[in-house]
Protein backbone atom coordinates (compact mmCIF):
# COMPACT_ATOMS: atom_id res chain seq x y z
CA UNK A 1 0.00 0.00 0.00
CA UNK A 2 1.14 3.53 -0.70
CA UNK A 3 0.41 6.66 1.26
CA UNK A 4 -1.71 9.15 -0.67
CA UNK A 5 -2.25 11.85 1.96
CA UNK A 6 -0.18 12.60 5.01
CA UNK A 7 -0.96 15.39 7.41
CA UNK A 8 1.60 16.50 10.00
CA UNK A 9 0.85 18.76 12.94
CA UNK A 10 -1.87 20.73 11.13
CA UNK A 11 -2.99 23.93 12.85
CA UNK A 12 -5.72 26.25 11.66
CA UNK A 13 -7.31 29.25 13.30
CA UNK A 14 -10.16 31.57 12.40
CA UNK A 15 -9.21 34.83 14.12
CA UNK A 16 -8.82 33.99 17.78
CA UNK A 17 -10.53 30.63 17.49
CA UNK A 18 -8.13 27.74 17.05
CA UNK A 19 -10.08 25.13 15.09
CA UNK A 20 -7.33 22.59 14.44
CA UNK A 21 -4.75 22.10 17.16
CA UNK A 22 -2.30 19.66 15.64
CA UNK A 23 -3.75 16.95 13.40
CA UNK A 24 -1.58 14.02 12.27
CA UNK A 25 -3.02 11.62 9.75
CA UNK A 26 -1.98 9.15 7.06
CA UNK A 27 -4.27 7.84 4.36
CA UNK A 28 -3.38 4.85 2.22
CA UNK A 29 -4.44 4.33 -1.37
CA UNK A 30 -7.76 2.47 -1.50
CA UNK A 31 -8.62 3.29 2.07
CA UNK A 32 -12.04 4.56 3.16
CA UNK A 33 -11.65 6.80 6.17
CA UNK A 34 -14.72 7.95 8.05
CA UNK A 35 -14.43 11.11 10.13
CA UNK A 36 -16.98 11.77 12.83
CA UNK A 37 -17.28 14.16 15.72
CA UNK A 38 -19.40 16.98 17.10
CA UNK A 39 -20.19 20.09 15.05
CA UNK A 40 -17.52 22.74 15.25
CA UNK A 41 -14.92 20.15 16.22
CA UNK A 42 -12.87 20.76 13.08
CA UNK A 43 -13.73 17.78 10.82
CA UNK A 44 -14.89 19.86 7.85
CA UNK A 45 -12.05 22.32 8.31
CA UNK A 46 -9.53 19.51 8.13
CA UNK A 47 -11.12 18.22 4.93
CA UNK A 48 -11.11 21.71 3.40
CA UNK A 49 -7.45 22.18 4.32
CA UNK A 50 -6.51 19.02 2.41
CA UNK A 51 -7.50 20.52 -0.95
CA UNK A 52 -6.56 24.02 0.19
CA UNK A 53 -10.00 25.58 0.10
CA UNK A 54 -8.78 26.81 3.50
CA UNK A 55 -5.29 28.06 4.16
CA UNK A 56 -3.58 26.93 7.35
CA UNK A 57 -0.95 28.53 9.52
CA UNK A 58 1.16 25.62 10.61
CA UNK A 59 1.84 22.03 9.69
CA UNK A 60 2.25 20.10 6.46
CA UNK A 61 -0.03 18.28 4.09
CA UNK A 62 1.54 15.95 1.53
CA UNK A 63 -0.16 14.48 -1.52
CA UNK A 64 2.03 11.43 -2.10
CA UNK A 65 5.49 13.05 -1.85
CA UNK A 66 4.45 16.59 -2.70
CA UNK A 67 4.28 19.19 0.04
CA UNK A 68 1.17 21.06 -1.10
CA UNK A 69 1.72 24.51 0.37
CA UNK A 70 5.06 25.01 -1.38
CA UNK A 71 5.07 27.97 -3.76
CA UNK A 72 6.10 25.95 -6.82
CA UNK A 73 3.11 23.62 -6.42
CA UNK A 74 0.21 24.50 -8.73
CA UNK A 75 -2.68 23.75 -6.41
CA UNK A 76 -5.20 23.72 -9.30
CA UNK A 77 -3.50 20.60 -10.62
CA UNK A 78 -3.75 18.87 -7.26
CA UNK A 79 -7.36 19.87 -6.65
CA UNK A 80 -8.23 17.92 -9.79
CA UNK A 81 -6.77 14.81 -8.20
CA UNK A 82 -9.00 15.29 -5.14
CA UNK A 83 -12.70 15.27 -5.94
CA UNK A 84 -14.81 17.12 -3.41
CA UNK A 85 -18.48 16.68 -2.56
CA UNK A 86 -20.18 19.38 -0.50
CA UNK A 87 -23.02 19.36 1.97
CA UNK A 88 -24.96 21.87 -0.17
CA UNK A 89 -24.20 20.03 -3.48
CA UNK A 90 -23.06 23.29 -5.14
CA UNK A 91 -24.11 22.28 -8.63
CA UNK A 92 -23.84 25.13 -11.15
CA UNK A 93 -27.48 26.27 -11.44
CA UNK A 94 -27.02 27.99 -14.81
CA UNK A 95 -25.77 24.80 -16.47
CA UNK A 96 -27.63 21.62 -17.33
CA UNK A 97 -26.75 18.40 -15.56
CA UNK A 98 -24.54 17.17 -18.38
CA UNK A 99 -22.85 20.58 -18.68
CA UNK A 100 -22.10 20.47 -14.96
CA UNK A 101 -20.24 17.22 -15.61
CA UNK A 102 -18.53 18.35 -18.80
CA UNK A 103 -17.45 21.89 -17.94
CA UNK A 104 -14.25 21.21 -16.05
CA UNK A 105 -12.93 18.37 -18.26
CA UNK A 106 -13.48 20.63 -21.29
CA UNK A 107 -12.19 23.93 -19.93
CA UNK A 108 -9.55 22.81 -17.45
CA UNK A 109 -8.28 19.56 -18.93
CA UNK A 110 -9.05 20.60 -22.54
CA UNK A 111 -10.25 17.11 -23.33
CA UNK A 112 -11.95 16.06 -26.55
CA UNK A 113 -15.68 17.03 -26.39
CA UNK A 114 -16.96 13.76 -27.87
CA UNK A 115 -14.93 11.75 -25.38
CA UNK A 116 -16.07 13.91 -22.46
CA UNK A 117 -19.69 13.60 -23.47
CA UNK A 118 -19.51 9.83 -23.69
CA UNK A 119 -17.88 9.67 -20.29
CA UNK A 120 -20.53 11.98 -18.78
CA UNK A 121 -23.38 9.94 -20.25
CA UNK A 122 -21.85 6.74 -18.88
CA UNK A 123 -21.56 8.21 -15.40
CA UNK A 124 -25.16 9.47 -15.52
CA UNK A 125 -26.29 6.04 -16.60
CA UNK A 126 -24.49 4.47 -13.65
CA UNK A 127 -26.32 6.71 -11.18
CA UNK A 128 -29.60 6.18 -13.03
CA UNK A 129 -30.06 9.79 -14.15
CA UNK A 130 -29.63 9.47 -17.92
CA UNK A 131 -33.00 11.05 -18.56
CA UNK A 132 -32.00 14.14 -16.53
CA UNK A 133 -28.96 14.96 -18.68
CA UNK A 134 -30.47 18.13 -20.12
CA UNK A 135 -32.40 19.18 -16.99
CA UNK A 136 -31.27 22.08 -14.83
CA UNK A 137 -30.24 21.33 -11.24
CA UNK A 138 -33.22 23.25 -9.83
CA UNK A 139 -35.52 20.55 -11.23
CA UNK A 140 -33.73 17.73 -9.41
CA UNK A 141 -34.36 16.44 -5.90
CA UNK A 142 -31.61 16.91 -3.32
CA UNK A 143 -30.61 13.28 -3.60
CA UNK A 144 -30.39 13.51 -7.38
CA UNK A 145 -28.38 16.71 -7.14
CA UNK A 146 -25.88 15.13 -4.79
CA UNK A 147 -25.49 12.09 -7.05
CA UNK A 148 -24.81 14.45 -9.95
CA UNK A 149 -22.29 16.33 -7.79
CA UNK A 150 -20.46 13.07 -7.05
CA UNK A 151 -20.40 12.25 -10.78
CA UNK A 152 -19.13 15.75 -11.57
CA UNK A 153 -16.17 15.18 -9.25
CA UNK A 154 -15.55 11.74 -10.77
CA UNK A 155 -15.33 13.25 -14.26
CA UNK A 156 -11.86 14.54 -13.35
CA UNK A 157 -10.63 11.01 -12.57
CA UNK A 158 -9.61 11.89 -9.02
CA UNK A 159 -7.26 9.68 -7.04
CA UNK A 160 -9.05 10.59 -3.85
CA UNK A 161 -12.57 11.73 -2.97
CA UNK A 162 -13.38 14.08 -0.12
CA UNK A 163 -16.97 14.05 1.19
CA UNK A 164 -18.01 16.91 3.47
CA UNK A 165 -21.22 15.76 5.20
CA UNK A 166 -22.74 14.75 1.84
CA UNK A 167 -26.09 13.66 3.26
CA UNK A 168 -26.63 16.24 6.01
CA UNK A 169 -28.72 18.59 3.87
CA UNK A 170 -30.97 15.83 2.51
CA UNK A 171 -34.47 14.77 3.47
CA UNK A 172 -34.19 11.45 5.33
CA UNK A 173 -35.77 9.42 2.54
CA UNK A 174 -33.17 10.69 0.05
CA UNK A 175 -30.11 9.79 2.11
CA UNK A 176 -30.10 6.16 1.03
CA UNK A 177 -29.68 6.75 -2.70
CA UNK A 178 -26.62 8.95 -2.10
CA UNK A 179 -25.04 6.52 0.36
CA UNK A 180 -25.59 3.75 -2.18
CA UNK A 181 -23.51 5.59 -4.79
CA UNK A 182 -20.79 6.20 -2.20
CA UNK A 183 -20.76 2.56 -1.09
CA UNK A 184 -20.45 1.49 -4.71
CA UNK A 185 -17.44 3.79 -5.10
CA UNK A 186 -15.87 2.42 -1.94
CA UNK A 187 -16.30 -1.16 -3.14
CA UNK A 188 -14.62 -0.26 -6.43
CA UNK A 189 -11.55 0.74 -4.46
CA UNK A 190 -11.81 4.54 -4.48
CA UNK A 191 -9.75 6.22 -1.77
CA UNK A 192 -12.15 8.29 0.33
CA UNK A 193 -12.31 10.56 3.32
CA UNK A 194 -15.91 10.90 4.44
CA UNK A 195 -17.04 13.37 7.07
CA UNK A 196 -20.45 12.09 8.08
CA UNK A 197 -22.91 11.24 10.82
CA UNK A 198 -24.01 8.06 9.03
CA UNK A 199 -22.78 5.32 11.34
CA UNK A 200 -24.26 2.57 9.19
CA UNK A 201 -22.15 3.69 6.24
CA UNK A 202 -19.05 3.74 8.46
CA UNK A 203 -19.69 0.18 9.66
CA UNK A 204 -20.44 -1.16 6.23
CA UNK A 205 -17.64 0.22 4.06
CA UNK A 206 -15.27 2.12 6.39
CA UNK A 207 -11.74 0.80 6.86
CA UNK A 208 -10.76 3.23 9.55
CA UNK A 209 -12.60 5.73 11.72
CA UNK A 210 -11.40 8.83 13.43
CA UNK A 211 -13.17 11.07 15.88
CA UNK A 212 -12.19 14.73 15.86
CA UNK A 213 -13.17 16.93 18.78
CA UNK A 214 -11.91 20.33 19.80
CA UNK A 215 -9.34 20.35 17.00
CA UNK A 216 -7.67 17.05 17.82
CA UNK A 217 -8.02 13.41 16.81
CA UNK A 218 -9.24 11.73 19.99
CA UNK A 219 -9.79 8.23 18.63
CA UNK A 220 -8.50 6.32 15.64
CA UNK A 221 -9.54 2.71 15.11
CA UNK A 222 -11.12 0.18 12.77
CA UNK A 223 -14.92 0.48 12.72
CA UNK A 224 -15.27 -2.71 14.76
CA UNK A 225 -12.94 -1.50 17.52
CA UNK A 226 -14.33 1.99 17.30
CA UNK A 227 -17.87 0.90 18.04
CA UNK A 228 -17.10 -2.01 20.37
CA UNK A 229 -14.01 -1.01 22.36
CA UNK A 230 -13.51 2.74 22.14
CA UNK A 231 -10.48 3.81 24.15
CA UNK A 232 -11.21 7.42 25.01
CA UNK A 233 -13.97 8.62 27.31
CA UNK A 234 -14.85 11.28 24.76
CA UNK A 235 -15.60 8.63 22.13
CA UNK A 236 -17.75 6.62 24.53
CA UNK A 237 -19.72 9.73 25.38
CA UNK A 238 -20.15 10.65 21.71
CA UNK A 239 -21.27 7.16 20.76
CA UNK A 240 -23.82 7.11 23.60
CA UNK A 241 -25.37 10.24 22.14
CA UNK A 242 -25.47 9.26 18.47
CA UNK A 243 -26.24 5.53 18.60
CA UNK B 1 -49.61 69.50 -33.29
CA UNK B 2 -48.55 70.06 -36.89
CA UNK B 3 -45.28 71.53 -35.61
CA UNK B 4 -44.53 68.29 -33.82
CA UNK B 5 -45.30 66.26 -36.92
CA UNK B 6 -43.23 68.51 -39.16
CA UNK B 7 -40.31 68.46 -36.77
CA UNK B 8 -40.40 64.69 -36.33
CA UNK B 9 -37.93 63.84 -39.13
CA UNK B 10 -35.38 66.16 -37.50
CA UNK B 11 -36.06 64.78 -34.06
CA UNK B 12 -35.68 61.25 -35.38
CA UNK B 13 -32.31 62.18 -36.87
CA UNK B 14 -31.35 63.33 -33.39
CA UNK B 15 -32.75 60.14 -31.92
CA UNK B 16 -30.42 58.12 -34.13
CA UNK B 17 -27.43 60.03 -32.71
CA UNK B 18 -28.81 59.59 -29.16
CA UNK B 19 -29.05 55.85 -29.79
CA UNK B 20 -25.52 55.69 -31.20
CA UNK B 21 -24.05 57.54 -28.22
CA UNK B 22 -26.09 55.52 -25.72
CA UNK B 23 -25.44 52.08 -27.19
CA UNK B 24 -21.69 52.68 -27.52
CA UNK B 25 -21.52 54.06 -23.97
CA UNK B 26 -23.59 51.16 -22.62
CA UNK B 27 -21.23 48.64 -24.23
CA UNK B 28 -18.04 50.38 -23.04
CA UNK B 29 -19.62 51.17 -19.68
CA UNK B 30 -20.47 47.49 -19.15
CA UNK B 31 -16.93 46.42 -20.03
CA UNK B 32 -15.42 49.09 -17.75
CA UNK B 33 -17.93 48.28 -15.02
CA UNK B 34 -17.18 44.55 -15.14
CA UNK B 35 -13.43 45.16 -14.87
CA UNK B 36 -13.70 47.68 -12.02
CA UNK B 37 -16.48 45.79 -10.26
CA UNK B 38 -14.16 42.78 -10.07
CA UNK B 39 -11.27 45.10 -9.20
CA UNK B 40 -13.13 46.46 -6.22
CA UNK B 41 -13.55 42.92 -4.87
CA UNK B 42 -9.93 41.97 -5.48
CA UNK B 43 -7.71 40.98 -2.58
CA UNK B 44 -4.83 42.85 -4.24
CA UNK B 45 -4.64 46.48 -3.01
CA UNK B 46 -3.14 47.69 -6.31
CA UNK B 47 -6.37 46.63 -8.04
CA UNK B 48 -8.83 47.38 -5.27
CA UNK B 49 -7.75 50.89 -4.32
CA UNK B 50 -7.68 52.43 -7.83
CA UNK B 51 -11.05 50.79 -8.56
CA UNK B 52 -12.59 52.31 -5.44
CA UNK B 53 -11.14 55.75 -6.19
CA UNK B 54 -12.50 55.69 -9.75
CA UNK B 55 -15.96 54.56 -8.68
CA UNK B 56 -16.29 57.00 -5.79
CA UNK B 57 -14.91 59.97 -7.73
CA UNK B 58 -17.16 59.48 -10.74
CA UNK B 59 -20.25 58.84 -8.62
CA UNK B 60 -19.48 61.88 -6.48
CA UNK B 61 -19.16 64.44 -9.28
CA UNK B 62 -21.77 65.76 -11.76
CA UNK B 63 -21.87 64.20 -15.22
CA UNK B 64 -22.03 67.68 -16.73
CA UNK B 65 -18.71 68.59 -15.09
CA UNK B 66 -17.21 65.29 -16.31
CA UNK B 67 -18.27 66.11 -19.87
CA UNK B 68 -16.69 69.59 -19.54
CA UNK B 69 -13.45 68.11 -18.21
CA UNK B 70 -13.18 65.64 -21.08
CA UNK B 71 -14.17 67.99 -23.88
CA UNK B 72 -12.85 71.37 -22.68
CA UNK B 73 -10.28 70.32 -20.08
CA UNK B 74 -8.29 67.52 -21.64
CA UNK B 75 -7.14 69.49 -24.74
CA UNK B 76 -5.05 71.69 -22.44
CA UNK B 77 -2.98 68.62 -21.56
CA UNK B 78 -2.80 67.53 -25.17
CA UNK B 79 -5.73 65.10 -25.40
CA UNK B 80 -8.11 66.53 -27.96
CA UNK B 81 -11.19 64.40 -28.69
CA UNK B 82 -13.70 65.26 -31.43
CA UNK B 83 -17.15 66.00 -29.89
CA UNK B 84 -18.72 62.60 -30.61
CA UNK B 85 -15.75 60.71 -29.16
CA UNK B 86 -15.65 63.01 -26.12
CA UNK B 87 -19.36 62.35 -25.55
CA UNK B 88 -18.93 58.58 -25.70
CA UNK B 89 -15.81 58.68 -23.48
CA UNK B 90 -17.54 60.81 -20.83
CA UNK B 91 -20.71 58.72 -20.77
CA UNK B 92 -18.77 55.44 -20.77
CA UNK B 93 -16.63 56.51 -17.84
CA UNK B 94 -19.74 57.67 -15.99
CA UNK B 95 -21.81 54.56 -16.75
CA UNK B 96 -18.78 52.37 -15.95
CA UNK B 97 -18.68 53.59 -12.36
CA UNK B 98 -22.36 52.88 -11.73
CA UNK B 99 -22.17 49.55 -13.55
CA UNK B 100 -19.13 48.59 -11.48
CA UNK B 101 -21.20 48.88 -8.30
CA UNK B 102 -23.98 46.81 -9.87
CA UNK B 103 -21.50 44.14 -11.00
CA UNK B 104 -19.88 44.09 -7.56
CA UNK B 105 -23.27 43.46 -5.92
CA UNK B 106 -24.00 40.79 -8.55
CA UNK B 107 -20.76 38.92 -7.87
CA UNK B 108 -21.37 39.12 -4.13
CA UNK B 109 -24.85 37.67 -4.59
CA UNK B 110 -23.38 34.33 -5.76
CA UNK B 111 -22.79 31.93 -2.88
CA UNK B 112 -19.25 31.01 -1.83
CA UNK B 113 -20.11 27.39 -2.49
CA UNK B 114 -20.11 28.08 -6.23
CA UNK B 115 -16.54 29.34 -6.12
CA UNK B 116 -15.49 26.45 -3.91
CA UNK B 117 -17.07 23.86 -6.21
CA UNK B 118 -15.38 25.39 -9.25
CA UNK B 119 -11.98 25.60 -7.55
CA UNK B 120 -12.32 22.03 -6.26
CA UNK B 121 -12.69 20.94 -9.90
CA UNK B 122 -9.33 22.49 -10.72
CA UNK B 123 -10.55 25.79 -12.20
CA UNK B 124 -8.34 28.85 -11.79
CA UNK B 125 -9.68 32.08 -10.30
CA UNK B 126 -10.26 33.40 -13.84
CA UNK B 127 -12.00 30.30 -15.12
CA UNK B 128 -14.24 30.39 -12.05
CA UNK B 129 -15.14 34.03 -12.76
CA UNK B 130 -15.73 33.45 -16.45
CA UNK B 131 -17.69 30.22 -16.45
CA UNK B 132 -19.35 30.16 -13.03
CA UNK B 133 -19.62 33.53 -11.27
CA UNK B 134 -20.12 36.14 -14.00
CA UNK B 135 -22.80 34.24 -15.98
CA UNK B 136 -24.87 33.85 -12.81
CA UNK B 137 -24.11 37.39 -11.62
CA UNK B 138 -25.29 38.91 -14.93
CA UNK B 139 -28.59 37.03 -14.71
CA UNK B 140 -29.13 38.46 -11.24
CA UNK B 141 -28.24 42.05 -12.12
CA UNK B 142 -30.15 42.24 -15.39
CA UNK B 143 -32.96 44.43 -13.92
CA UNK B 144 -30.42 46.80 -12.36
CA UNK B 145 -28.44 46.96 -15.61
CA UNK B 146 -31.67 47.75 -17.46
CA UNK B 147 -32.27 50.67 -15.10
CA UNK B 148 -28.73 51.89 -15.66
CA UNK B 149 -29.15 51.80 -19.45
CA UNK B 150 -32.43 53.71 -19.21
CA UNK B 151 -30.75 56.32 -17.02
CA UNK B 152 -27.89 56.50 -19.52
CA UNK B 153 -30.31 57.14 -22.40
CA UNK B 154 -31.75 60.11 -20.55
CA UNK B 155 -28.39 61.42 -19.33
CA UNK B 156 -27.07 61.36 -22.89
CA UNK B 157 -29.11 64.54 -23.40
CA UNK B 158 -26.34 66.35 -21.50
CA UNK B 159 -23.89 65.89 -24.36
CA UNK B 160 -25.93 68.45 -26.28
CA UNK B 161 -23.77 71.01 -24.44
CA UNK B 162 -20.74 70.06 -26.53
CA UNK B 163 -22.61 70.37 -29.79
CA UNK B 164 -23.62 66.77 -30.48
CA UNK B 165 -26.71 66.89 -32.70
CA UNK B 166 -28.57 64.38 -30.60
CA UNK B 167 -32.25 64.46 -29.74
CA UNK B 168 -32.24 67.33 -27.23
CA UNK B 169 -29.92 69.46 -29.34
CA UNK B 170 -32.08 68.91 -32.43
CA UNK B 171 -35.10 70.01 -30.41
CA UNK B 172 -33.33 73.19 -29.32
CA UNK B 173 -32.35 73.88 -32.92
CA UNK B 174 -35.94 73.56 -34.15
CA UNK B 175 -37.20 75.78 -31.33
CA UNK B 176 -34.69 78.45 -32.25
CA UNK B 177 -36.43 78.69 -35.63
CA UNK B 178 -40.08 78.02 -34.69
CA UNK B 179 -40.25 79.33 -31.08
CA UNK B 180 -42.66 76.47 -30.24
CA UNK B 181 -40.95 75.39 -27.01
CA UNK B 182 -43.86 73.48 -25.50
CA UNK B 183 -44.68 71.44 -28.59
CA UNK B 184 -41.12 70.64 -29.59
CA UNK B 185 -39.85 69.75 -26.10
CA UNK B 186 -43.02 67.69 -25.74
CA UNK B 187 -42.08 65.88 -28.93
CA UNK B 188 -38.54 65.41 -27.66
CA UNK B 189 -39.88 63.89 -24.44
CA UNK B 190 -42.15 61.52 -26.39
CA UNK B 191 -39.22 60.27 -28.47
CA UNK B 192 -37.10 59.71 -25.33
CA UNK B 193 -39.99 57.84 -23.78
CA UNK B 194 -40.40 55.68 -26.87
CA UNK B 195 -36.73 54.71 -26.63
CA UNK B 196 -36.68 54.00 -22.89
CA UNK B 197 -40.00 52.15 -22.99
CA UNK B 198 -38.74 49.90 -25.79
CA UNK B 199 -35.52 49.34 -23.86
CA UNK B 200 -37.46 48.37 -20.72
CA UNK B 201 -39.50 45.83 -22.72
CA UNK B 202 -36.31 44.47 -24.25
CA UNK B 203 -34.76 43.99 -20.80
CA UNK B 204 -37.93 42.20 -19.61
CA UNK B 205 -37.79 39.94 -22.63
CA UNK B 206 -34.12 39.07 -22.10
CA UNK B 207 -34.80 38.49 -18.41
CA UNK B 208 -37.54 35.97 -19.23
CA UNK B 209 -35.32 34.36 -21.83
CA UNK B 210 -32.45 33.66 -19.43
CA UNK B 211 -34.54 32.57 -16.45
CA UNK B 212 -33.94 28.89 -15.79
CA UNK B 213 -37.19 26.97 -15.80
Amino acid sequence: MSTIISIRNLHKRFGHLEVLKGIDLELQKGEVMVVIGPSGGGKSTMLRCINHLEKYEKGEIYFKDVLLHEKRVNMNEYRMKMGMVFQQFNLFPHRTVIDNLMLSPLKVKKMDPAEVKEKALNLLKRIGLSEKASAYPINLSGGQQQRVAISRALMMDPELMLFDEPTSALDPELVGEVLEVMKQLAREGMTMIVVTHEMGFAREVGHRMILIDDGLIVEEATPTDFFQNPKSERTKEFLRKVL
Amino acid sequence: MSDIILSMPFLLQGAVITLQVTVLSAVFGTIIGTIFGMGRLSKAPFLRIPSSIYIEFVRGTPLLVQIYIIYFGLPSIGIDFPPFTAAVVALSINAGAYTAEIVRAGIQSISRGQTEAARSLGMTVWQTMRYIILPQAFRNILPALGNEFIALTKESSLVSVIGIAELTRQGQYIISRTFKSFEIYGGVAIVYFAITFTLAQLVNWVEKKVTIK
